[in-house]
Protein backbone atom coordinates (compact mmCIF):
# COMPACT_ATOMS: atom_id res chain seq x y z
CA UNK A 1 0.00 0.00 0.00
CA UNK A 2 1.14 3.49 -0.75
CA UNK A 3 -0.90 5.90 1.33
CA UNK A 4 0.85 9.02 0.08
CA UNK A 5 -0.12 8.46 -3.55
CA UNK A 6 -3.55 6.92 -2.95
CA UNK A 7 -5.77 9.18 -0.84
CA UNK A 8 -8.83 7.42 0.55
CA UNK A 9 -12.46 8.11 -0.23
CA UNK A 10 -14.09 8.28 3.20
CA UNK A 11 -17.46 6.56 3.37
CA UNK A 12 -19.93 5.60 6.12
CA UNK A 13 -21.38 7.64 8.95
CA UNK A 14 -19.04 10.43 10.01
CA UNK A 15 -19.95 10.11 13.70
CA UNK A 16 -19.41 6.37 14.14
CA UNK A 17 -17.89 5.40 17.47
CA UNK A 18 -14.10 5.43 17.55
CA UNK A 19 -11.21 5.83 19.98
CA UNK A 20 -8.78 8.67 19.60
CA UNK A 21 -5.81 8.93 21.92
CA UNK A 22 -6.82 7.37 25.21
CA UNK A 23 -10.42 8.49 24.93
CA UNK A 24 -13.30 6.63 23.33
CA UNK A 25 -16.33 8.73 22.58
CA UNK A 26 -19.88 7.44 22.63
CA UNK A 27 -21.86 9.06 19.79
CA UNK A 28 -25.39 10.23 20.50
CA UNK A 29 -27.10 7.59 18.37
CA UNK A 30 -25.46 4.89 20.49
CA UNK A 31 -26.65 6.60 23.67
CA UNK A 32 -30.20 6.50 22.35
CA UNK A 33 -29.83 2.85 21.34
CA UNK A 34 -28.79 1.97 24.89
CA UNK A 35 -31.75 3.85 26.36
CA UNK A 36 -34.08 2.08 23.92
CA UNK A 37 -32.65 -1.32 24.87
CA UNK A 38 -33.11 -0.57 28.55
CA UNK A 39 -36.68 0.50 27.92
CA UNK A 40 -37.21 -2.82 26.13
CA UNK A 41 -35.78 -4.62 29.12
CA UNK A 42 -37.92 -2.52 31.51
CA UNK A 43 -34.80 -1.20 33.21
CA UNK A 44 -35.75 2.46 32.84
CA UNK B 1 -18.98 -12.39 -8.54
CA UNK B 2 -15.58 -11.09 -7.48
CA UNK B 3 -12.75 -13.38 -8.55
CA UNK B 4 -10.04 -12.22 -6.16
CA UNK B 5 -10.77 -11.41 -2.51
CA UNK B 6 -11.43 -7.81 -1.55
CA UNK B 7 -8.61 -6.71 0.73
CA UNK B 8 -9.58 -5.01 3.97
CA UNK B 9 -6.83 -3.46 6.08
CA UNK B 10 -7.93 -2.69 9.63
CA UNK B 11 -6.09 -0.45 12.08
CA UNK B 12 -6.95 -1.33 15.64
CA UNK B 13 -5.63 -1.40 19.21
CA UNK B 14 -6.03 -4.27 21.65
CA UNK B 15 -7.44 -2.00 24.38
CA UNK B 16 -9.88 -0.13 22.13
CA UNK B 17 -13.49 -0.98 23.05
CA UNK B 18 -14.87 0.21 19.73
CA UNK B 19 -12.33 -1.92 17.85
CA UNK B 20 -13.77 -5.14 19.28
CA UNK B 21 -17.35 -3.95 18.74
CA UNK B 22 -16.38 -2.73 15.25
CA UNK B 23 -14.75 -6.10 14.53
CA UNK B 24 -18.05 -7.86 15.23
CA UNK B 25 -19.98 -5.35 13.12
CA UNK B 26 -17.50 -5.66 10.25
CA UNK B 27 -17.69 -9.47 10.43
CA UNK B 28 -21.49 -9.23 10.26
CA UNK B 29 -21.23 -6.88 7.28
CA UNK B 30 -18.77 -9.17 5.49
CA UNK B 31 -21.08 -12.13 6.15
CA UNK B 32 -24.02 -10.16 4.74
CA UNK B 33 -21.94 -9.32 1.66
CA UNK B 34 -20.96 -12.98 1.20
CA UNK B 35 -24.56 -14.15 1.68
CA UNK B 36 -25.58 -11.90 -1.18
CA UNK B 37 -23.05 -13.65 -3.41
CA UNK B 38 -20.51 -10.88 -3.04
CA UNK B 39 -17.45 -13.07 -2.78
CA UNK B 40 -14.49 -13.34 -0.47
CA UNK B 41 -12.91 -10.76 1.77
CA UNK B 42 -9.30 -10.90 2.95
CA UNK B 43 -8.63 -9.14 6.26
CA UNK B 44 -5.28 -7.91 7.55
CA UNK B 45 -4.95 -6.17 10.91
CA UNK B 46 -2.52 -3.34 11.52
CA UNK B 47 -1.16 -2.01 14.78
CA UNK B 48 -2.31 1.25 16.28
CA UNK B 49 -1.23 2.44 19.73
CA UNK B 50 -3.88 4.63 21.30
CA UNK B 51 -1.85 5.36 24.39
CA UNK B 52 1.82 4.46 23.87
CA UNK B 53 2.91 6.25 27.04
CA UNK B 54 0.87 4.00 29.35
CA UNK B 55 3.18 1.98 31.62
CA UNK B 56 3.02 -1.81 31.36
CA UNK B 57 2.50 -2.06 35.09
CA UNK B 58 -0.26 0.50 35.56
CA UNK B 59 -1.73 -0.32 38.95
CA UNK B 60 -5.09 1.40 38.71
CA UNK B 61 -8.35 0.48 37.06
CA UNK B 62 -9.54 1.79 33.67
CA UNK B 63 -11.89 4.06 35.62
CA UNK B 64 -8.98 5.56 37.58
CA UNK B 65 -6.88 5.78 34.43
CA UNK B 66 -9.47 7.71 32.44
CA UNK B 67 -10.39 9.85 35.41
CA UNK B 68 -6.73 10.81 35.99
CA UNK B 69 -5.88 11.31 32.32
CA UNK B 70 -9.00 13.21 31.34
CA UNK B 71 -9.78 14.93 34.60
CA UNK B 72 -13.26 13.41 34.53
CA UNK B 73 -15.20 12.61 37.71
CA UNK B 74 -15.06 8.91 38.60
CA UNK B 75 -18.83 8.48 38.46
CA UNK B 76 -18.92 9.99 34.97
CA UNK B 77 -16.25 7.55 33.76
CA UNK B 78 -18.11 4.66 35.39
CA UNK B 79 -21.30 5.64 33.59
CA UNK B 80 -19.40 5.91 30.30
CA UNK B 81 -17.89 2.43 30.66
CA UNK B 82 -21.27 1.05 31.68
CA UNK B 83 -22.72 2.41 28.45
CA UNK B 84 -19.89 0.93 26.36
CA UNK B 85 -20.44 -2.40 28.13
CA UNK B 86 -24.12 -2.25 27.18
CA UNK B 87 -23.30 -1.56 23.53
CA UNK B 88 -20.77 -4.45 23.51
CA UNK B 89 -23.45 -6.74 24.91
CA UNK B 90 -25.63 -5.88 21.92
CA UNK B 91 -23.04 -7.51 19.64
CA UNK B 92 -22.52 -10.51 21.93
CA UNK B 93 -19.44 -9.32 23.83
CA UNK B 94 -19.40 -9.46 27.65
CA UNK B 95 -16.97 -6.72 28.59
CA UNK B 96 -15.76 -6.99 32.18
CA UNK B 97 -14.27 -3.61 33.06
CA UNK B 98 -14.02 -4.58 36.74
CA UNK B 99 -11.17 -6.94 35.81
CA UNK B 100 -9.53 -5.13 32.88
CA UNK B 101 -5.77 -4.52 33.24
CA UNK B 102 -4.96 -1.13 31.75
CA UNK B 103 -1.49 -1.45 30.22
CA UNK B 104 0.84 -0.65 27.35
CA UNK B 105 -0.16 -2.74 24.30
CA UNK B 106 2.97 -2.52 22.17
CA UNK B 107 4.16 -6.07 22.97
CA UNK B 108 0.71 -7.48 22.30
CA UNK B 109 0.98 -5.88 18.85
CA UNK B 110 4.36 -7.58 18.45
CA UNK B 111 2.67 -10.88 19.29
CA UNK B 112 0.01 -10.23 16.63
CA UNK B 113 2.80 -9.68 14.09
CA UNK B 114 4.50 -12.87 15.30
CA UNK B 115 1.24 -14.75 14.68
CA UNK B 116 0.93 -13.07 11.28
CA UNK B 117 4.37 -14.44 10.37
CA UNK B 118 2.84 -17.88 11.00
CA UNK B 119 -0.27 -17.12 8.95
CA UNK B 120 -2.47 -16.96 12.08
CA UNK B 121 -2.95 -13.25 12.68
CA UNK B 122 -6.76 -13.16 12.90
CA UNK B 123 -6.89 -15.85 15.57
CA UNK B 124 -4.37 -13.98 17.75
CA UNK B 125 -6.12 -10.64 17.28
CA UNK B 126 -9.41 -12.12 18.46
CA UNK B 127 -7.74 -13.92 21.38
CA UNK B 128 -6.02 -10.76 22.64
CA UNK B 129 -9.18 -8.64 22.44
CA UNK B 130 -10.98 -11.35 24.39
CA UNK B 131 -8.09 -11.51 26.87
CA UNK B 132 -8.29 -7.79 27.56
CA UNK B 133 -12.02 -7.07 27.55
CA UNK B 134 -13.61 -10.34 28.62
CA UNK B 135 -11.11 -12.59 30.39
CA UNK B 136 -9.38 -9.96 32.52
CA UNK B 137 -5.96 -11.17 31.36
CA UNK B 138 -2.90 -8.92 31.25
CA UNK B 139 -1.87 -8.12 27.67
CA UNK B 140 1.18 -6.00 28.42
CA UNK B 141 3.59 -8.42 30.08
CA UNK B 142 5.69 -10.90 28.10
CA UNK B 143 5.03 -13.93 30.39
CA UNK B 144 1.26 -13.39 30.18
CA UNK B 145 1.40 -13.00 26.40
CA UNK B 146 3.59 -16.10 26.06
CA UNK B 147 1.02 -18.06 28.09
CA UNK B 148 -1.71 -17.00 25.67
CA UNK B 149 0.45 -17.97 22.69
CA UNK B 150 1.28 -21.36 24.21
CA UNK B 151 -2.42 -21.94 24.83
CA UNK B 152 -2.92 -21.42 21.08
CA UNK B 153 -0.25 -24.02 20.36
CA UNK B 154 2.82 -21.90 19.69
CA UNK B 155 6.28 -22.98 20.83
CA UNK B 156 7.06 -21.34 24.17
CA UNK B 157 10.76 -20.80 23.51
CA UNK B 158 10.18 -19.36 20.06
CA UNK B 159 7.51 -16.88 21.10
CA UNK B 160 9.48 -15.86 24.20
CA UNK B 161 12.54 -15.14 22.04
CA UNK B 162 10.46 -13.18 19.55
CA UNK B 163 8.92 -10.97 22.24
CA UNK B 164 12.05 -10.53 24.36
CA UNK B 165 14.14 -9.56 21.33
CA UNK B 166 11.35 -7.27 20.06
CA UNK B 167 11.90 -8.81 16.63
CA UNK B 168 8.51 -7.55 15.43
CA UNK B 169 8.65 -4.05 16.91
CA UNK B 170 9.69 -2.59 13.55
CA UNK B 171 6.53 -4.05 11.99
CA UNK B 172 4.38 -2.44 14.68
CA UNK B 173 6.04 0.92 14.07
CA UNK B 174 5.65 0.52 10.30
CA UNK B 175 1.91 0.03 10.76
CA UNK B 176 1.70 3.12 12.94
CA UNK B 177 3.66 5.12 10.37
CA UNK B 178 1.36 3.98 7.56
CA UNK B 179 -1.65 5.05 9.64
CA UNK B 180 -0.09 8.49 9.94
CA UNK B 181 0.42 8.60 6.16
CA UNK B 182 -3.26 7.86 5.67
CA UNK B 183 -4.14 10.53 8.21
CA UNK B 184 -5.76 7.98 10.53
CA UNK B 185 -6.30 9.56 13.95
CA UNK B 186 -8.72 7.16 15.54
CA UNK B 187 -9.54 3.46 15.50
CA UNK B 188 -10.99 1.20 14.37
CA UNK B 189 -10.23 2.34 10.84
CA UNK B 190 -10.91 0.20 7.79
CA UNK B 191 -9.26 0.61 4.38
CA UNK B 192 -11.26 -1.29 1.79
CA UNK B 193 -9.46 -2.37 -1.38
CA UNK B 194 -6.86 0.35 -0.78
CA UNK B 195 -9.43 2.90 -1.90
CA UNK B 196 -12.24 3.48 0.60
CA UNK B 197 -11.74 4.55 4.21
CA UNK B 198 -14.30 3.70 6.87
CA UNK B 199 -13.83 5.17 10.34
CA UNK B 200 -15.25 3.75 13.53
CA UNK B 201 -17.59 0.99 14.59
CA UNK B 202 -20.10 1.47 11.79
CA UNK B 203 -23.22 -0.63 11.46
CA UNK B 204 -22.85 -3.93 9.59
CA UNK B 205 -24.85 -2.59 6.64
CA UNK B 206 -22.30 0.18 6.09
CA UNK B 207 -19.53 -2.38 5.68
CA UNK B 208 -21.70 -4.57 3.45
CA UNK B 209 -22.50 -1.55 1.29
CA UNK B 210 -18.89 -0.51 0.72
CA UNK B 211 -17.89 -4.09 -0.05
CA UNK B 212 -20.73 -4.29 -2.57
CA UNK B 213 -19.59 -0.98 -4.07
CA UNK B 214 -16.07 -2.35 -4.57
CA UNK B 215 -17.44 -5.57 -6.08
CA UNK B 216 -19.64 -3.67 -8.55
CA UNK B 217 -16.73 -1.44 -9.55
CA UNK B 218 -14.64 -4.55 -10.21
CA UNK B 219 -17.42 -6.09 -12.26
CA UNK B 220 -17.73 -2.91 -14.31
CA UNK B 221 -14.01 -2.64 -15.08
Amino acid sequence: MDAATKPLLIVGLPDAAACEGDFCEIPEHHEQAVVNRRLDEDLV
Amino acid sequence: MVSTPIKVDIWSDVQCPWCYIGKRKFEAGAAEFAAQGGGEVEVEYHSFELSPDTPVEYEGTPVQYLSERKGMPVDQVEQMLERVTGIAKDVGLDYDYDHVHQTNTVISHELIHFAKSKGRQLEMKERLLKAYFINGEHVGRIPDLVAIAVELGYDEAEVTEALESHRFLKDVKADVALAQEYGIQGVPFFVIDGKYGVSGAQEAAAFANVLAQVASERDAS
